[in-house]
């Protein structure tokens, strides 16, 4: 069944389509790769997605509701949940209340909410920096409480925006191996990624969108064996 | 109809002046980011001086343009280089705080040595007017306050656009890394700017001396006047801030007329706030994205 | 000894403490002063939970404090209402104030939010001025007589001495000083911190930020309200300048930089410092301390202008902290103590 569904949606602005007609879906319980060169409106989809700006044309469905129009604060309450690609941290709060903020979305106890908490820094693995403050984390770290926040409201969906960028190999390797045990719960997941040796060994299908528009769609193998695909990435690197 | 003439043209000669301080702190926001609570305050200063050299060495307030238009410059260059430059990369809340701190210690200290007395200054045609046919009048300080405007305004624009200087100031006004990268000295050019901002809110400050007023805590309207002018005109632009300037003036003097002197910078105040509720990029501004 | 035991005794015994001042100390001059004390960490503590928790630098609270202090004294001067009801009066036509500015205000961020703020409260300002049938105009409001406050023929509260006004300082700062725990341990104190921390990111953790702002501003204006009529009552008189004026919401504001803003003693280590420090200024106690002292002589020409003008000065030191504090210590006085702390604690280790 499919828990996400894009229907031909655009977004200008001003008078540059940012997206155009972009329609697929995603099936509950398996991860969406989202890629394309830079500028090819990757993070403007996810911000139409989760109420960041509203699409100007076209739907979006979530577990088959229309979630046009709706807030940011509104989309996470009904489960769907994004990082954001420049990490966010709450500076001066510590790590364990970040996380906290994400928890209390689904309770206004304290206690529960900590509890909560404490469980996805354990996914994360990032228990002993619960009471560090999230300003001071290294940008690998950041990135890992990016996700356990964002798990912490406890989505249906994930939607996470270039988790790895900026990573090192090895830091990139946990955030695959979190991103696959996070699925093994169940949870379906949107993931932007530059890398596309990551995106091919976690995606189920992948998106390709170029200037706005959606080039292709398949799984990884259908994928890296597109012409046009080949061609779109070529053209990036020569450019 | 006479009253709405004579309304209309004290409107725009009086927002001729508030422009001047409106296209200071536009030009400070564009350079710096920095939004300057103590703009008020900075013509407040070059009022005292204005008073100063007219009470102690009789030099008459619009000539005194020539003097404290420099003088204005370095204290600018100077709050710039001590206060300001610290906190460029620090939080707004930060930058306001200390502009605000500073303003605070500007209209005290003038306090301190002036006491709190209102001053006027009176020259030979603080209250000549001159007859423009149909029953209106203009009053001739501010009929020459307004020319000097202009000028300065003119000349603005041509440093701006036409000299290297200007030129970098407004590079640096449009992308601070990039100038920098292109081998601009942006710190220096903060000063330059703040330095003119000053200046200009200390030549409005001489200008409007003859007409207005003078206390030290004159200061407070004027940097809410010059917000709402800049904010009307859109943050940064120096076209929108003429613009900006002058549509205040023009409501004011309009809402003395017609509603009452008391109530003017009521009117005004509230007009700001509808254009920061519905269009919040100026009235001149580009819609934001 | 636990180290929670030891704070909720240290507590207790400060607050014994405090309860039993008035009983030994009958000099009207010091009880004065706690008052101002009292004052002053309430409307530190009210800015703190908008400012300093939710991040909402508003530059306007002078609008609050005054609509409460007018409502009160309006009602008591014209109506005889007993202050004990007029408080309400003000609470609620705060609340209305405090809603439509924060419709108003809360679509800004940053400077148009500071902006918005002080216009309004200018605004204020220049309506008390103007109304004078209501407000009585620039001249202000004089009304010491207090009504009693009966209920059938016994009086339940006369204001007779500076003591009732103590004891009532003393609850308002306290009261004040427990909401901002409250706050500090409750979701909204979360959501409030991560709307400070970033918007955008509390907005996608299913924070609804124009609710939390204004639930914020409305806790925030109420309190500062009560702060308002107290002060209203207490001078027993009131004027745009003194209550409605951009010093004032400066000064309110100033309590939490210097103190610290954002944290629960902020408020009351910044009034500790600030309402001394003006006072000392105003009773021009510095300067018979330079005489004293033998550094300047009561004749000579600085003698004679300190002490004409020093009494004057305290708005020019509020406004020579908060360059320095924003200079050398941008987190308060608690910041700067924490720091401290922390690298004691380093080095230790």
């Amino acid at each position: 069944m499919a828990i996400l569904e894009i229907k031909n949606v655009s977004k200008f602005f001003g008078g540059l389509a940012a997206n155009s007609n972009v329609s697929f879906s995603v099936e509950e319980g398996t991860i969406m790769g989202l890629i394309g060169p830079n500028g090819a409106g990757k993070t403007t989809l996810f911000n139409c997605i989760t109420g960041y700006y509203p699409p100007s044309k076209g739907e979006v469905l979530f577990d088959g509701r229309r979630m046009n129009g709706l807030q940011p604060d509104k989309v996470c309450k009904l489960g769907m949940v994004r990082t954001w690609q420049k990490v966010r941290p709450l500076a001066k709060l510590s790590v364990v209340d970040n996380v906290m903020v994400g928890a209390l979305a689904r309770t206004s106890s304290l206690k529960t909410a900590r509890e909560m908490a404490m469980e996805q820094l354990k996914v994360v693995r990032m228990e002993h920096r619960a009471d560090f403050l999230a300003g001071g984390l290294p940008i690998g770290e950041r990135k890992k409480l990016e996700v356990a926040r964002a798990l912490a409201t406890q989505p249906k969906l994930l939607l996470l925006d270039e988790v790895m960028g900026g990573l090192n190999p090895a830091e990139s390797e946990e955030i695959i191996g979190l991103i696959l045990d996070i699925k093994k719960h169940g949870l379906t997941q949107m993931v932007i990624e530059h890398d596309m040796k990551a995106i091919m060994r976690i995606s189920d299908r992948i998106v390709v969108l170029t200037s706005g528009e959606k080039l292709t769609e398949g799984t990884p193998q259908e994928v890296v064996s597109n012409q046009d695909v080949i061609d779109a990435y070529l053209g990036e690197s020569h450019a | 109809m006479a009253v709405f003439l004579q309304s209309l043209i004290s409107g725009v000669l009086i927002g001729g002046v508030y422009a001047l301080i409106g296209i200071g702190l536009t030009l400070i926001f564009g350079v710096m980011r920095v939004v300057n609570f103590g703009h008020g305050d900075i013509m407040m200063v070059g009022m005292y001086l204005t008073y100063l050299l007219f009470t102690l060495m009789g030099v008459d307030p619009f000539v005194s343009v020539l003097i404290s238009f420099p003088l204005m410059f370095l204290f600018g260059g100077f709050l710039q280089k001590v206060f300001i430059n610290r906190v460029l990369n620090a939080v707004a809340q930060n930058q306001i705080l200390l502009t605000i701190g500073l303003g605070l210690i500007m209209s005290n200290t003038v306090m301190l040595i002036f006491t709190s007395d209102y001053k006027i200054l009176t020259t030979s045609y603080s209250s000549s007017t001159i007859q423009a046919g149909g029953g209106v009048s203009i009053s001739t300080p501010l009929l020459i306050s307004f020319l000097i405007t202009a000028a300065i305004t003119a000349a603005l624009g041509w440093f701006l656009m036409k000299t290297d200087t200007g030129q970098a100031i407004r590079a640096t006004a449009q992308d601070r890394d990039a100038a920098q990268l292109m081998g601009i000295n942006v710190s220096r050019m903060s000063v330059i700017a703040f330095g003119l901002g000053a200046a200009l809110a200390g030549t409005a400050g001489a200008l409007i001396s003859p007409t207005y007023y003078i206390f030290p805590q004159v200061g407070g309207t004027f940097t809410l006047k010059a917000f709402v002018i800049t904010v009307l005109g859109g943050m940064g632009s120096v076209v929108g801030a003429t613009l900006g300037g002058i549509l205040i003036g023009v409501t004011e003097s309009m809402s003395a007329v017609y509603i009452s002197s008391g109530w003017k910078d009521v009117v005004v105040f509230v007009l700001f706030l509808l254009v920061l509720l519905f269009k919040p990029s100026g009235l001149m501004g580009k819609s934001r994205t | 000894m636990n180290k929670t035991i030891l704070k909720a005794l240290i507590g207790l015994i400060v607050l014994a403490a405090l309860l039993a001042v008035p009983r030994y100390v009958d000099s009207p001059y010091a009880l004065h002063m706690m008052i101002l004390l009292f004052l002053s960490v309430s409307q530190g503590q009210s800015w703190n939970i908008l400012g300093g928790y939710a991040g909402q630098h508003s530059v306007g609270h002078a609008a609050y404090f005054g609509v409460g202090a007018y409502t009160t004294m309006m009602l008591m001067h014209a109506k005889q209402v007993v202050p004990w009801v007029g408080v309400w009066a003000g609470m609620a036509a705060v609340v209305v104030v405090a809603l439509i500015i924060g419709s108003i205000c809360f679509r800004l961020r940053g400077p148009y939010f500071v902006l918005a703020s002080i216009a309004v409260a200018e605004i204020m300002r220049l309506s008390a001025i103007n109304l004078t049938t209501l407000t009585n105009g620039a001249e202000g409001i004089l009304a010491t007589e207090i009504p009693a406050f009966k209920i059938g023929e016994t009086v339940v509260t006369e204001f007779l001495t500076k003591v009732p006004f103590y004891y009532i300082g003393l609850f308002l700062a306290l009261l004040t000083i427990a909401v901002t725990y409250w706050v500090q341990h409750s979701k909204l104190g979360y959501y409030f911190q991560a709307i400070r921390e970033d918007q955008d990111a509390a907005h996608s953790l299913g924070i609804h930020i124009a609710v939390y702002k204004n639930i914020g501003l409305v806790i925030s204006a109420v309190l500062t309200s009560l702060a308002g009529s107290f002060y209203g009552i207490y001078v027993g008189f009131v004027d745009p300048p003194t209550v409605l004026g951009l010093d004032v919401s400066v000064q309110i504001m100033l309590i939490c930089i210097i103190g610290g803003m954002g944290t629960l003693w902020g408020p009351v280590l910044g009034s500790l410092i600030l309402v001394p420090l003006s006072e000392a200024l105003r009773s021009n106690m510095i300067t018979d301390l330079l005489v004293k002292i033998g550094l300047v002589s009561v004749d000579s020409k600085v003698g004679v202008f300190l002490k004409e003008n020093l009494a004057h000065a305290h708005v020019l030191l509020y406004g020579i902290l908060v360059v320095l504090v924003i200079l050398f210590m941008p987190d308060g006085l608690m910041g700067f103590v924490k720091k401290l702390a922390a690298r004691r604690h380093r080095e230790a280790v």
